[in-house]
């Protein structure tokens, strides 16, 4: 009962925190324009325009986005049964960074043909470096997570340093701009042709997992545990693994590296449904994008026109949440 | 025997003391000389210890010993300036961006971003030349701290760049030469904002500085004086906290500029078009009224000011 009422009001809270997202930007637009601009559109009133082409995709996109990294965070820390793990862990999102860098910084040509670089890159650069990552974090036929952690960790460091190389290097201020600006995460690129990429990448992945759950509840008991309650854990793993570096890498090259969501949305998924609920994943991919959707409506109504970089609404409004959770005596990792 | 002993050792003493008192007088006129020319070298040596005393555009009190021979610009612009100004020989050094005039090609280069300590100590400047915005105040400290000073000039509108070619005629006792060229370029200036004081559709003007994300020129730049004389106006009426703010496309959308300035039809459909294509709503795309301003014109605060306007007027006016 507790759990539907819980769902329910995720919900409820996206559907008004999109209403009210639909009503902030540059153009004037109250209840009434929004709803005339869905009920009666009309191309070329650009108050219409901008309400369906640039702030509807954009509110979507960061659903998707903080639902992905939310969902992500769940995984990996179900995965190397550690509640410091987060979506970036595998080096995604450095290898995304250094991959969009590489194009700011002229290594590769911003548009080839019709394609914008950067996002391309960033997916080809969250994949290699996943797959170094998983690589170095196998051994003897099996994946070993405390491996997999630290070679995350060395692999990601040195991403990081090729990103600081070249951008110490940089020969243009603009060009820095344009790294900052990638490196604290945005949805201002978001667009119909876009979205798709990381929404469907998500919707497969929560169905493909929404058969899983139980193995994952298991599996945060500890490998040996799950193994011996049946859990085919190095399939389950590999799942993960896959997933993980797919959902992320798709929302890390749409938006930035956007840091902390994945982190505490699984905490706060399991201080309110518990560690065994069914539909854990399916809640923390609610709460995760409903997090995202607040943070992106207060970036823009803090600092208009742009808004603050939506890493840094994410840490400020995270981390007071975080340590309340923390601080709660009935709070656990797993049950 | 005594007596004549007496006389004969009387008889010589009046010679004697008429002797030491000529050399006494002597000693006397040479040591009051020497304290006069002493204290002399000493009030001169106190006033070369006290210097100048300026004051630049951000009201920062600098004290230099003696008027500036060796100088430089750590801006672009203020490279122009000087060669414009100052007696070639007395610049020392350039950044790595200049590029005009040619002859700046014969000094040797100087690293600004970051600002290598080094190589300006080793150089010994008199006085650097910048611009407010670009030299972090931390790096002028830093060399101050090295005893070199280094000048800032702000400029908010056209006429802010003629009086900083008269403020550096003036530290660099070139006052004749720079007054000349800001009473011309004055003269330019004054002429081409009658040509349109009584415009009457004033054009709004969006000038991007960089694609991702959108870098434009604010209200607060020197850009918007310039349309101004043209009869035009900066499409961004909004002050901002930077002076180039970065801005959405929903914002950009309401501007809905008459022109686009920041590059060619065919270079800006690549690079921003393409990556933003909501964009192509905006009226300067719909009539095709999209420009390329030359770069160094436009970015810089110079000698070459008025023909940054013309450049202008050309795109406005064809």
């Amino acid at each position: 009962m507790m759990r539907s009422l819980y769902f329910i009001l995720a919900l409820l809270l996206i559907a008004i925190v999109i209403v009210l997202g639909l009503q902030v930007g540059s153009f004037e637009s109250d209840l009434s324009t929004i709803a005339e601009a869905f009920l009666n559109y009309n191309p070329d009133n650009t108050t219409h325009y901008a309400i369906v082409h640039l702030r509807l995709p954009r509110l979507l996109l960061a659903l998707v986005v903080g639902a992905s990294l939310a969902f992500c965070g769940y995984l990996m820390q179900a995965m190397v049964n550690n509640g410091l793990a987060d979506p970036y862990l595998l080096g995604t999102a450095s290898g995304a960074s250094l991959g969009a860098v590489l194009v700011f910084f002229g290594f590769v040509e911003i548009t080839v043909g019709s394609f914008y670089m950067p996002p391309v890159l960033a997916m080809a650069g969250a994949f290699i470096v996943t797959l170094v990552v998983v690589v170095l974090g196998y051994r003897k036929r099996q994946l070993i997570p405390a491996q997999l952690l630290l070679a995350g960790i060395a692999i990601s460091s040195l991403c990081t340093a090729m990103v600081g190389l070249l951008t110490f290097l940089s020969d243009s201020e603009g060009k820095l701009k344009s790294v900052i600006f990638w490196s604290m995460g945005s949805f201002e690129r978001a667009s119909w042709t876009l979205l798709p990429y990381p929404a469907v990448a998500l919707i497969v992945a929560l169905f493909l997992f929404a058969f899983l759950q139980k193995q994952l509840n298991i599996l945060m008991l500890g490998s040996e545990r799950a193994q011996a309650l049946g859990v085919q854990v190095s399939h389950t793993r590999w799942a993960i693994l896959v997933t993980v570096s797919i959902v992320t890498g798709f929302a890390v090259a749409t938006s930035g590296p956007i840091g902390f969501v994945g982190l505490i949305v699984p905490h706060v998924t399991r201080g309110l449904l518990g560690t065994t609920g069914r539909s854990n994943l399916l809640f923390c991919a609610f709460v995760g994008g409903l997090f995202m959707l607040l943070c992106d409506l207060l970036s823009r109504i803090i600092y208009p026109p742009t808004g603050l970089p939506i890493g840094i609404i994410t840490s400020f409004f995270g981390v007071p949440f975080f340590v309340y959770l923390l601080s709660r005596k009935n709070y656990k990792f797993s049950s | 025997m005594r007596k004549f002993t007496k006389i004969s050792r009387a008889g010589p003493a009046p010679m004697k003391n008429k002797t030491i008192v000529y050399t006494l007088h002597l000693l006397c006129f040479i040591v009051a000389g020497l304290t006069i020319v002493g204290c002399q070298q000493k009030q001169e040596q106190a006033g070369q210890e006290q210097g100048i005393t300026i004051t630049d555009d951000l009201g920062r009190e600098l004290h230099l010993a003696k008027q500036p021979e060796r100088v430089f610009g750590f801006t672009s612009a203020m490279t122009e300036m000087l060669f414009a100004i100052v007696d070639t020989a007395n610049i020392i050094a350039r950044t790595p961006d200049c590029d005009y005039p040619a002859a700046v090609y014969t000094k040797p280069v100087v690293s600004n971003y970051p600002v290598d300590l080094e190589q300006v100590l080793a150089l010994k400047p008199d006085l650097i030349f910048t611009s407010e915005g670009m030299t972090p105040l931390d790096d002028a400290a830093r060399l101050e701290e090295l005893g070199i000073p280094v000048y800032y000039q702000k400029y908010r509108t056209v006429e802010d760049v003629l009086k900083g070619i008269e403020d550096i005629g003036r530290i660099m006792g070139r006052e004749q030469v720079a007054n000349h060229l800001a009473d011309s370029l004055r003269k330019e200036v004054k002429q081409l904002e009658a040509n349109y004081k009584n415009h009457q559709n004033k054009l709004q003007v969006l000038t991007i500085t960089w694609t991702d994300p959108i870098y434009v020129y604010g209200k607060n730049t020197l850009l918007t004086d310039k349309l101004r004389i043209l009869g035009a106006e900066n499409a961004v009426k909004e002050t901002f906290d930077q002076p180039y703010p970065a801005l959405t496309r929903e914002y950009i959308l309401k501007l809905n500029p008459d022109v686009l300035m920041g590059g060619t039809k065919e270079k800006l459909e690549q690079t921003f078009f393409s990556q933003y294509p909501e964009l192509r709503k905006i009226k300067a795309y719909q009539t095709n009224r999209i420009y390329a301003p030359t770069g160094n014109l436009i970015e810089r605060p110079g000698p070459r000011i008025v023909e940054s306007i013309r450049e202008l007027e050309g795109f406005l006016y064809p």
